[in-house]
């Protein structure tokens, strides 16, 4: 990933993909391709939880559902921007967090997504980042076992 | 967690502003006075001063009592959070996209697709 951090306030994610522009497109938009990707490894966001009403102002919900404890994180957005098929913007009222996603057609079939973050420091708050510091915290109990020459002790159940 | 998440808040806000992140920067090499932080600085005392209050707040950097040198200190764990966040943030999307990217692949090659860009597999 060619990923930089330009300011405090702001992170940059991008990532190319083997499919067209406006396929791409649509799974970042539709309920029935988002419930294959949006939770991260661990994590599963089940279709019926998924609101999304692809319009200014309309809805984007998740939750995301840890399948090893069955915890829940409701992320909610509201969309701000989406012009088929180039960019998604959501902002988070919670946290205002805005999330632009643009998408560049590289040709060949292959289309690129830039996920770019605005005012991240009240986004420390958001569900995400409950979820990332639940697994995080998991790995640096791991990572205590490891310094403390904890033999075969490493399942370590992390409650987040 | 409620005080970690505001610590973090603060301490995010603190480096938003690029002169924080240069002292902070400096700090990460060892220990400074506050004048030898201002040197670099086209700034005067009492503005570096505010901006060191602004770290202090936030548990980025802590002064030792000792007379007027009061030499500051980086505190590395509090930078480690919010480090940290950013890298979760990242590990996140990172393996959305792997599976958004799987996700890909297994609906191109499916033949229900009525609209898709290219057929050659």
């Amino acid at each position: 990933m060619n990923d930089r951090t330009p300011d405090a306030g702001e992170l940059i994610y991008t990532r190319a993909f083997d499919a067209p522009r406006d396929l791409v497109f649509r799974c970042m938009l539709e309920p029935q391709h988002l419930t294959h990707f949006w939770g991260p490894a661990g994590m599963s966001t089940p279709l019926a939880t998924i609101k999304v009403d692809a319009r200014p102002g309309g809805v984007f919900e998740t939750v995301m559902v840890s399948d090893a404890d069955g915890s829940r994180y409701t992320m909610r957005a509201e969309y701000v921007e989406i012009v088929e098929p180039e960019r998604i913007v959501w902002t988070e009222p919670g946290t205002g967090m805005t999330t632009i996603s643009t998408f560049s057609d590289l040709g060949d079939a292959r289309t690129e997504i830039q996920i770019r973050q605005t005012n991240v420091p009240e986004a420390a708050r958001s569900p995400e980042a409950r979820a990332g510091f639940a697994t995080s915290l998991d790995r640096f109990a791991e990572y205590l076992g490891q310094l403390s020459g904890a033999t075969g002790g490493r399942q370590l159940g992390g409650q987040p | 967690m409620t005080v970690a998440e505001d610590r973090l808040d603060a301490t995010f806000t603190a480096l938003a502003d690029p002169t924080r992140r240069a002292i902070v920067a400096h700090l990460a090499r060892g220990d400074a006075t506050v004048n030898e932080l201002a040197a670099p600085f086209d700034m005067s005392l009492p503005g570096i001063s505010k901006h060191l209050k602004v770290l202090e707040r936030c548990g980025l950097i802590s002064r030792t009592r000792r007379a007027q040198f009061r030499p500051c200190h980086l505190e590395g764990e509090v930078l480690d959070a919010a480090v940290g966040w950013i890298e979760e943030n990242r590990r996140i999307w990172k393996e959305r996209f792997d599976k958004l990217d799987e996700h890909l692949r297994t609906i191109q090659r499916a033949p229900s697709r009525p609209r898709r860009g290219k057929a050659d597999e």
